[in-house]
C-alpha cells in the first residue's frame, strides 16, 4: 500500500500517512470549501490500511483550528478507528495542542470523553 | 456618490467596524479576510484565545454565506457549482469591551420560521446546554442535501459571551435578509 501524502493550505492540513513508519500525520488548518470531499481520499486510505496492517499505528493530530463541519468530520475519523481497534489494529493517538488555546485542548477532551475506548493522549505544546 | 461614501465609513468608525466586506464572497477571499483580521488583532493584541474565537466565528458565518447564500450568479440551478458565486456581507469589529462579528445574507422567506426557532433555542441555552447540543448534532449527522454538518449556529452560540442576536427583513415576496450577530 502506498503512502498518502497530501500538502497543507492554509485551509487544509499537511496529511502524511506513511506505512513503513505506522505513523499517521495530520497538522495544521482545517477549514475547506467542501469539507467531506476534501477528506473523502483520506478516509478511503484509512479503511484500506487498517485492514492491511497489524503493526501499532500512532496518529499525531496537530490542528491549530477547524471548522464545525471538519469537527464532524474528524469525529466519524476516530469512529473509524474504533472500527479498526475492534477488529484487532493497535492505535494510539496524540492530540497536540497550542497551551494558549483553549478550545484546541477542550477539543481534545471532547475526543477523550465521546471515544474512551481509545487511547489519545493530550500532547500540549 | 463620493460623500455617501464617506457616510459609510463614518458609520463603520462610529459602530467600531475595521473589516467589512459586501459582495460575492469566496473560499480564499474569506482566507485572506480571516489572515488580514488575525494580524490586525495580535496587533491590538487581542490575546490568542480571542483571536481563535473571533477567526472561528468569520469562518462559520462565511462559510454559511458561501453554502446558502439566495442571492447568487448564476441565479439558476445545475449551472455547475464550481461557476456560482454567492453574495453577502460580513463585518468585524471591536465596542464595549467586546469584539462583534457580523453576517448577513439573503434567504427564502419559507426558511425564516425554521432559523428564527432554531436560533431562539439557542439563545436560551446555556453553555452546558449548547455542548449537549453539539454532541448530539455531532452524533446525528447533517440532514439530507447539506454542505456542512449542521453545527455553525451551535459551535457560534458556543464561542459567543453574549446570546447571539438575528434580525429578518423582508425584502420582497421570496426572500428575506438574515443577519447574525456574534459578541466575542
Amino acid at each position: 500500500m502506498e503512502n498518502l501524502n497530501i500538502a497543507a493550505t492554509k485551509h487544509t492540513p499537511l496529511i502524511q500517512f506513511n506505512t513503513e513508519t505506522h505513523i499517521l500525520e495530520i497538522r495544521g488548518r482545517s477549514y475547506p470549501e467542501n469539507t467531506f470531499e476534501f477528506y473523502e481520499p483520506v478516509m478511503k486510505w484509512l479503511k484500506e490500511y487498517f485492514e492491511s496492517t497489524s503493526n501499532t499505528t500512532t496518529i499525531d493530530f496537530e490542528i491549530n483550528y477547524f471548522n464545525s463541519t471538519s469537527s464532524k468530520l474528524f469525529f466519524d475519523m476516530f469512529d473509524l478507528f474504533v472500527d479498526a481497534q475492534e477488529n484487532g489494529s493497535k492505535i494510539v493517538i496524540n492530540w497536540e495542542y497550542d497551551e494558549e488555546d483553549e478550545d484546541s485542548e477542550e477539543a481534545g477532551e471532547g475526543f477523550q470523553e465521546d471515544f474512551d475506548s481509545l487511547e489519545i493522549n493530550l500532547v500540549p505544546k | 456618490m463620493s460623500d455617501k461614501l464617506y457616510k459609510i465609513y463614518q458609520d463603520f468608525m462610529q459602530q467600531g467596524i475595521f473589516m467589512c466586506f459586501n459582495g460575492p464572497l469566496s473560499q480564499n477571499l474569506m482566507v485572506e479576510i480571516g489572515e488580514t483580521v488575525k494580524q490586525k488583532m495580535e496587533l491590538a493584541e487581542a490575546g490568542t484565545s480571542r483571536i481563535s474565537k473571533v477567526f472561528a466565528i468569520m469562518v462559520e458565518q462565511a462559510q454559511n454565506i458561501l453554502h446558502y447564500s439566495e442571492e447568487k450568479i448564476p441565479d439558476r440551478d445545475g449551472a455547475g457549482a464550481e461557476y456560482e458565486l454567492r453574495f453577502g456581507i460580513i463585518s468585524i469589529g471591536y465596542a464595549d469591551d467586546h469584539y462583534f462579528v457580523t453576517c448577513g445574507n439573503r434567504i427564502l422567506n419559507s426558511r425564516v420560521d425554521t432559523f428564527r426557532e432554531k436560533l431562539t433555542q439557542l439563545q436560551q441555552m446555556d453553555k452546558t446546554e449548547l455542548k449537549k447540543a453539539y454532541k448530539e448534532q455531532l452524533k446525528k449527522g447533517p440532514e439530507e442535501g447539506s454542505k456542512g454538518a449542521g453545527l455553525g449556529f451551535i459551535e457560534m452560540a458556543r464561542k459567543s459571551s453574549k446570546p447571539i442576536e438575528f434580525n429578518f427583513q423582508t425584502i420582497d415576496e421570496e426572500f428575506s435578509f438574515f443577519s447574525i450577530k456574534i459578541l466575542i
